[in-house]
């Protein structure tokens, strides 16, 4: 494994994501913006905790399948931009190691520090992320929760799969699923995400 | 606007607050999935929570850094926030303590969703609505909720330019 986490985060944390004089961060391909974690904590759990439990999972998988889209789209356009190919790819020897770069990378969204702790080419990744912004505001305002909070973090491992060792893009979207095994606001001492081939695919 | 990143962390803070970035798949994504939700004011939530969001934070960022300074100027600062956070372009000048009307000739909603799903025919800037809520109460001293705002044009609708018309709660 050539990766070294480290300096993929340091090089990717120089990459020009800035608003231009019309207030628009346009960058890969996609449209960026900066908001409070807050401001989305306190969206998302206040519908959840407004709706009854089925109707809360049907819009966390809802909500899953956009965080799938952004990462997806996403970090496609960081893997085949200039900065990417110049300064990232030739550390990249293989497929697996792609995954771990993408991994590194997603730590510079300021989503939570995200770390691979298994991976099975081709069919397997389990992710780890230990501090989370949601599980811990969810403990603090609702008390343990009844399942995962972290569809961010789920989609997200998800999403490097799907474009690692899916059909090319943009066709390999949805070939992984992944589920949070363990999530601080349920009391676990970890949030651990796997994704894993989804039985169709 | 200080921009702190914690690489051993993920973490970025916007004036010492934690902040995230997320592209337009998930940002209009998030609105779509919750405005398509039977029983649930999504706009409402929206504005809310930037209502909160903004209040609070453009009422530090003030007594931190703008201290002393004209009503002007604040208000140029929080046109300068919320271009430097991405959400577009607002002309701030038609508002004072009463409300007024602010304008937006650049939106964040409005690109994201036409690249996303096209146009629709509702406004979709709950979120600006909400940022002029809090900061207005933030810069005139009022207490969080203060102000209501709707969107009476918007150029996702076809307009030219988003219109917020702002009025104080009675």
């Amino acid at each position: 494994m050539a990766i070294e986490s480290k300096k993929v985060i340091e090089l990717a944390s120089r990459l020009s994501i800035e608003s231009n004089e019309r207030g628009i961060m346009a960058a890969f391909g996609v449209y960026a913006a900066m908001n409070y974690n807050e401001f989305f904590f306190k969206v998302v759990s206040r519908v959840i905790n407004a709706v009854d439990f089925k109707t809360a999972q049907t819009v966390e998988r809802k909500l899953y399948d956009a965080v799938l889209e952004c990462g997806y789209h996403t970090f496609h356009g960081i893997r085949t931009s200039m900065h990417w190919r110049e300064h990232i790819l030739p550390m990249i020897k293989s497929l697996e190691d792609e995954v771990y770069a993408l991994v590194a990378v997603t730590n510079i969204f300021g989503i939570g520090f995200i770390e691979v702790e298994e991976l099975l080419p081709g069919q397997k990744l389990v992710t780890v992320v230990k501090n989370a912004y949601d599980p811990g505001r969810y403990l603090e305002e609702y008390g343990i929760q009844p399942h995962g909070r972290c569809y961010m973090s789920s989609a997200c491992t998800a999403s490097y799969m799907d474009l690692v060792y899916g059909p090319r893009y943009p066709s390999g979207i949805g070939t992984f699923i992944s589920a949070e095994a363990s999530c601080r606001s349920k009391g676990d001492h970890i949030c651990k995400f796997i994704a894993e081939r989804c039985a169709k695919s | 606007m200080k921009v702190s990143f914690a690489s051993d962390r993920n973490i970025i803070k916007l004036d010492d607050v934690m902040v995230s970035l997320h592209c337009h798949h998930y940002n209009c994504g998030l609105v779509k999935v919750l405005e398509e939700m039977k029983g649930i004011n999504a706009r409402d939530i929206f504005i809310q929570a930037a209502t909160e969001e903004f209040y609070v934070n453009f009422r530090n960022y003030i007594s931190n850094y703008l201290e002393g300074k004209t009503v002007i100027e604040k208000t140029e600062a929080a046109a300068d926030l919320y271009r430097f956070m991405g959400f577009g372009r607002l002309d701030l000048s038609g508002l004072n303590e009463s409300g007024g009307i602010a304008y937006a000739d650049s939106s964040y909603y409005v690109i994201g969703w036409l690249a996303k799903y096209g146009r629709r025919e509702t406004p979709v800037c709950h979120l600006t609505c909400g940022f002029l809520s809090g900061i207005l109460g933030a810069i005139y001293g009022q207490i969080d909720g203060k102000y209501i705002v709707e969107e009476k044009k918007c150029m996702i609708t076809g307009h030219d330019i988003c219109e917020f018309v702002v009025s104080v709660v009675k």
